[in-house]
């Protein structure tokens, strides 16, 4: 049989290599679920609630339902039976609502789906819509979590009117013993405001129903196709193998497509029950209001010390601002805020408290680092406020605080094993970067002059490469499935379900490699249940560090194969396998792996126990989570007048372990700081005390843009991770994780000549302005 | 019907409206008589509709009258089309040469996308208390021209902002220019702006414009956008230029007198701390 | 969010405090109000065309008076919701003689909106605000007597 399989001998992992899948996405011909266009489809506009709280009175939908092309108006009693929005964490004595999938007799939060139109086209659709009457009486709503804990704050849920889904403790070491044999103690409020995700693109459902086989087909603009293909198996009651989900192009998600939400099953339970595809699309309102936020915390943090500086202990009360209801992952998200609170310091005395407070919002759930950015945030300003307090510079409190080359694998005080660091080097590096001496040098001329600079350094960990299975609500191993075609040409499939992080490229590199083949032999699908093994999905770091070992291993296993078949063809057991042809070491004959392929399909003959076909499938279970680290440090210019803030240099060192696309690391790092950056600085999802949302569009939330970014100099160092065999950690998250604690106390140190010591985050201009002329907040 | 299907999918979830794109200045205002509402580059009345915030019965789109897109001179007066974009006066050698003022501005609003789509008419017909032309304008002393079936009027650029998207336009009349002073020699100006950073629109917005001749300041406008209803002349402070007084001294209390606005972006307060600093930059860089 | 402010009246403080609850008077000067029928003490259900710049939306809206001292105090309660939102502003209202044929009039209040205009339109519910309010005094001093 022919091929065009071409062999290559040039490795390509550690090869800044351009992204493949770039063309079609800055082309404009990648196929996003709005893209699908079935025949017969009908579309859903979603009426929703515009109150925080309210009792519903009454619902007309005659007017709506008499427009000609409207099809069906839905409300809430007719969806009843559809499973409730899944919540897939547990924690012990968790309060979970009932998540209709529309509201049945109260809203709870402003975007709160009411009743649903689907009609002939968009426009009928919202023009429908808007002729539904509902008749709302309009209750108090309560969108500030500490409020909501107080007594006599209304009460989201009515049957629980403390408003306290859960509390969770988690004790280390004797927090008590080491804070009463403390030198000094520093404590401090600390808030993660909430952000919105801001995926590029908004969610879409597309839900297609075969009324022949009662198959039925769901595109989603997904983080998790095969979690969602269960999850709405069990809400809908449709067998789970004549469900179908695709994830199309998806334009990002950042945690917020992580995630099984009401008009997913809606869309699904429509197009059932009108045997007609149904297609929603989100507005970039709906999606503001109606896709999950991220962050919602208030944390009230204290650290004992030594007079050295050596960390004794550290007592956090987290109260999570959880929204309305849970969502997949929501009351899971500040679990994960306590395991990471021992930063990477080796103090062995942790006491934490979580407080998990529904409010009249929208659900927080997982955003970017998920509950990590949120602890580092906390634990690298605590430090630095500890540094100022014993007038330390804050280089030396972190390294005299470090875990110590020697000491991995490190047991922490909330229970992880940290197997591997370096903690020390990346400061180092950055420092040398950046020119610490001299910029403090610089810094004090400055302040001479009169003017505010500050240098501001994090150090982070990270646990990422979600994860071993015990420690997941889900599965925490991932799938790959390498098929090499009668012609030689590979095709790679992941169950991890990547979004715009380029595993298309990546993956790609590593079959290369592995095959000896071209990279453009190769292709990687994802994201199509009916294609792909069962898989976890991505998100938490995860796609290459759990995914990419998956893949590896199908692929040695594939390698024996093609090697015991080349043997056979060769006639000859002594066979290697390498550069895309078996060669006899004896002879030095070779067949390529074009004919190796042809031949395993062809099956004339097999070698002894061995099937025909070359194909693998692969499921790896992580031991452990992987564990990045890195520091950051900014240099930053507040402007006495304005209370502006430049960043003047920003410098990074993240280590992800071995690299296997510098440039894909750099753009992870980049776009992390970005949205880092934006929550340090501009970023913050505004309820007012009715529940109504007003940061409700890109107008008013500011993502940083491109201009607003300084320029991010991005370094590395490697430290390979010993649980997986490419060494490699996850890199998603890094940059946001490191980025909001290293802006923020620089902004600090630049006001601490005028006795500042602490910030709120976002340091918009006006809140540094009334800082400065002493009337702060 | 395919493609009939095509554009509805492909469009905004507007409610229905009758379009008309008249070719002539006069068949624009007989349509704007009838109560059709004027599009002129729609970068604030097309997302309102996509929000069905507003929701006109017809819209007149403006941008095929040529007489409504030009940039003219005339004995020292510039006449500036309504309907000419951001882009054209961004990149007009006329206007770089004789009224820098009006491209020092434009290149401080929106993005490139919105410059080439949005005109000078449209912006300050209505009249967003955030915008940042009225600063400018009021610093130019720009003459707002309006035309309608009936005839023509000019309006100062002081007594057209009447407050809150609220001009000095009646129905049935049509923003169709401003002009301009072309600058005398001696002139200086600068537009100094706080980008509210998620709109890019001005928090506080301060242009100046003086005239040197003989060591003094001969004459000083001052136009402050952002702080309040509409923008406003800073009459004190202009006086304290021209009677000598430093930047510095002449902008205290520049907002004092002003009923400021608050929202989650900046209070009233910081807005009229930030008018003082706006405009003193604005006059140091424009004396300069 | 907060609103006050004050204005001053060209008649004796009772006849503006009559005025003020002239639901005729108001139904001229509420800028947009189509029709305001009484529908109990002290009470009046309205229907409003709201129109500011290309902005506009129809609204049912409520319109209560409590707490009244003639002729020195009231409390208005307005409420109001349409398609693109709905508003709630509470305001004390209090009547300073200021001669025989001059009052001034003080309000202080708050204004709650929500919906559409909240969401994408929070930057300018103050400004909106302080002119609806200045349009209705405006109105109201050329028609009182």
């Amino acid at each position: 049989m022919a091929t065009t399989t071409v062999a290559k001998t040039e490795k390509l992992v550690g090869k800044r290599i351009r992204r493949r899948e770039d063309p079609r996405l800055i082309t404009g011909t990648a196929t996003y679920v709005d893209d699908i266009k079935l025949p017969g489809m009908l579309h859903a506009m979603i009426v929703r609630s515009p109150y925080g709280a309210a009792r519903i009175k009454g619902i007309d939908t005659s007017a709506a339902s008499k427009l000609p092309g409207v099809t069906a108006v839905y409300v809430g009693k007719d969806v009843v039976d559809v499973g409730p929005v899944p919540c897939g964490a547990s924690l012990p004595g968790l309060k979970v609502p009932h998540h209709h999938i529309l509201a049945q007799d109260r809203v709870y939060f402003v975007g709160h789906p009411v009743a649903v139109v689907i009609a002939s086209d968009k426009y009928i659709a919202k023009d429908a819509a808007d002729l539904v009457e509902i008749d709302y009486e309009p209750l108090p709503a309560v969108t500030d979590p500490e409020k909501a804990m107080t007594a006599g704050a209304p009460a989201v849920h009515p049957e629980w009117p403390d408003n306290l889904a859960f509390t969770y403790h988690q004790d280390g070491g004797d927090a008590d013993k080491a804070f009463a044999e403390a030198d000094v103690v520093v404590k401090q409020r600390i808030t993660s405001q909430r952000l919105i995700p801001t995926a590029m693109e908004c969610r879409g459902v597309v839900a297609d129903y075969s009324t022949g086989d009662k198959a039925l087909t769901i595109y989603s603009s997904t983080q998790i196709p095969h979690l969602l293909r269960t999850l709405l198996a069990l809400m809908l009651s449709q067998p789970e193998n004549k469900l179908r989900v695709v994830a199309p192009e998806v334009g990002g998600g950042f945690g917020s497509k992580l995630n099984v939400y009401a008009e997913e099953a809606l869309m699904g339970w429509a197009a059932m029950r009108i045997g007609k595809p149904v297609k929603w699309i989100e507005s970039r309102r709906e999606n503001y209001m109606c896709t999950i936020h991220g962050r919602g915390h208030v944390d009230y943090y204290e650290i004992a010390a030594k007079k050295d500086g050596t960390i004794l202990g550290l007592k956090v009360k987290i109260i999570q601002d959880l929204g309305a209801y849970h969502q997949l992952l929501t009351p899971a998200i500040p679990t994960l805020s306590v395991l990471m609170l021992p930063g990477l310091y080796k103090f062995q005395n942790v006491k934490a408290e979580i407080a998990g407070v529904f409010t009249n919002a929208v659900p927080t759930d997982a955003y970017r680092g998920a509950g990590r950015p949120e602890a580092t945030h906390g634990i690298e300003r605590i430090v630095d406020m500890l540094a100022v307090e014993l007038k330390m510079d804050p280089v030396e409190i972190r390294t005299k605080n470090f875990i110590g080359n020697d000491e991995f694998p490190f047991k922490t005080a909330t229970g992880l094993e940290y197997d591997s660091g370096n903690y020390a080097l990346p400061l180092k590096k950055a420092m040398e970067i950046i020119d610490y001496a001299g910029a403090r040098r610089e810094q004090a001329e400055a302040r001479k002059q009169g003017r505010l600079v500050g240098i501001g350094i994090s150090t982070y960990g990270e646990i990422c490469a979600f994860g071993p299975s015990p420690a997941t609500p889900a599965g925490g191993w991932e799938s790959a499935l390498v098929e090499v075609d009668p012609t030689g040409k590979v095709t790679v499939y992941t169950g991890s379900c990547h979004h715009g992080q380029g595993e298309e490229t990546t993956f790609a590199q590593i079959a290369a490699d592995e095959l000896g083949v071209s990279i453009e032999d190769v292709v990687v699908g994802r994201g199509d249940t009916s294609r792909i093994p069962y898989g976890i999905g991505t998100f938490g770091s995860r796609g290459t560090a759990v995914g990419g070992p998956a893949l590896y291993y199908a692929l040695q296993q594939l390698k024996e194969k093609i090697k015991k078949f080349g043997a056979m063809m060769l006639d000859s057991p002594e066979v290697e396998f390498a550069n895309g042809e078996c060669v006899c070491t004896k002879s030095g004959k070779t067949v390529g792996l074009g004919a190796i392929a042809g031949a395993s399909y062809r099956a004339m003959k097999l070698p002894a126990g061995e099937t025909p076909g070359l194909s693998v499938t692969y499921f790896w279970e992580p031991p452990n989570f992987a564990f990045p680290f890195g520091a950051h440090i900014a240099i930053t210019e507040v402007d006495r007048d304005t209370g502006h803030v430049s960043v003047k240099r920003y410098v990074c060192v993240d280590d992800c372990g071995n690299i296997i696309n510098p440039l894909l690391v750099d753009g992870q790092v980049h776009g992390g700081v970005a949205q880092g950056l934006g929550q340090a600085l501009y970023e913050h999802a505004i309820y007012d005390d009715n529940g109504q949302l007003l940061s409700g569009e890109l107008m008013d939330y500011a993502v940083p843009r491109s201009t607003m970014m300084p320029w991010v100099e991005s370094s590395h160092t490697v430290t390979p991770s010993p649980v997986n065999p490419l060494g490699v950690k996850g890199v998603g998250e890094a940059g946001t994780i490191g980025c909001s604690p290293a802006v923020v106390n620089s902004v600090v140190d630049a006001l601490s000549t005028l006795g500042v010591k602490h910030l709120d985050m976002p340091l918009t201009s006006e809140k540094i302005w009334r800082t400065i002329n002493g009337s702060a907040n | 019907m395919a493609d009939n299907q095509r554009e509805r999918e492909l469009a905004m979830i507007t409610q229905e409206f009758n379009y008309s794109r008249p070719g002539s200045l006069a068949e624009a205002l007989k349509l704007i008589a009838d109560g059709g509402k004027p599009l002129a580059g729609g970068m604030s009345l097309v997302p309102m509709m996509k929000l069905r915030l507003a929701v006109p019965e017809h819209l007149v789109d403006l941008g095929r009258i040529a007489d409504l897109a030009t940039i003219t001179e005339d004995g020292g007066k510039i006449r500036i089309g309504a309907m000419v974009t951001y882009y054209a006066i961004e990149s007009s050698p006329l206007l770089a040469a004789k009224c820098p003022l009006m491209v020092t501005a434009v290149h401080q609003i929106g993005d490139v996308q919105v410059r080439n789509v949005g005109t000078i008419g449209g912006s300050i017909a209505h009249a967003d208390p955030a915008a940042d032309w009225p600063a400018s304008l009021l610093a130019l002393e720009a003459i707002v021209h309006i035309q309608s079936a009936g005839g023509t009027r000019d309006v100062p650029m002081e007594e057209f902002l009447v407050d809150t998207f609220t001009t000095a336009l009646e129905p049935g009349e049509l923003l169709a220019a401003i002009s301009v002073n072309a600058d005398p020699a001696g002139a200086g100006s600068s537009y100094q702006k706080l980008v509210q950073p998620a709109s890019g629109f001005a928090i506080v917005g301060a242009a100046a414009h003086v005239v040197r001749g003989g060591g003094t300041v001969t004459k000083c406008r001052i136009g402050i956008t952002g702080v309040s209803g509409s923008a406003f002349r800073a009459k004190e402070a202009e006086a304290a230029i021209e009677a000598g007084k430093t930047p510095a001294e002449a902008v205290k209390g520049i907002a004092s007198g002003v009923d400021a606005n608050s929202d989650i972006h900046a209070s009233a307060e910081y807005r009229k701390a930030m008018a003082e600093v706006y405009a003193r930059r604005a006059l140091e860089s424009a004396l300069a | 969010m907060k609103v006050s402010g004050s204005y001053t009246l060209p008649v004796a403080a009772e006849t503006a405090y009559a005025s003020l609850q002239d639901p005729a008077l108001l139904a001229q000067c509420m800028p947009g109000c189509e029709s305001l029928d009484k529908i109990g003490p002290d009470e009046y259900a309205m229907k409003m065309k709201m129109a500011l710049a290309a902005v506009s939306g129809l609204f049912d809206g409520k319109i209560r008076i409590e707490n009244s001292k003639p002729p020195s105090s009231f409390t208005l309660i307005v409420e109001g919701h349409g398609k693109i939102g709905h508003m709630k502003g509470t305001g004390d209202v209090t009547l300073n003689p200021q001669g025989e044929s001059s009052t001034e009039v003080l309000y202080e209040g708050d204004v709650q909106v929500g919906g559409t205009i909240a969401a994408v339109g929070s930057r300018l519910v103050d400004s909106t605000s302080k002119l609806m309010i200045k349009r209705f005094f405006e109105k109201f001093a050329t028609l009182v007597r």
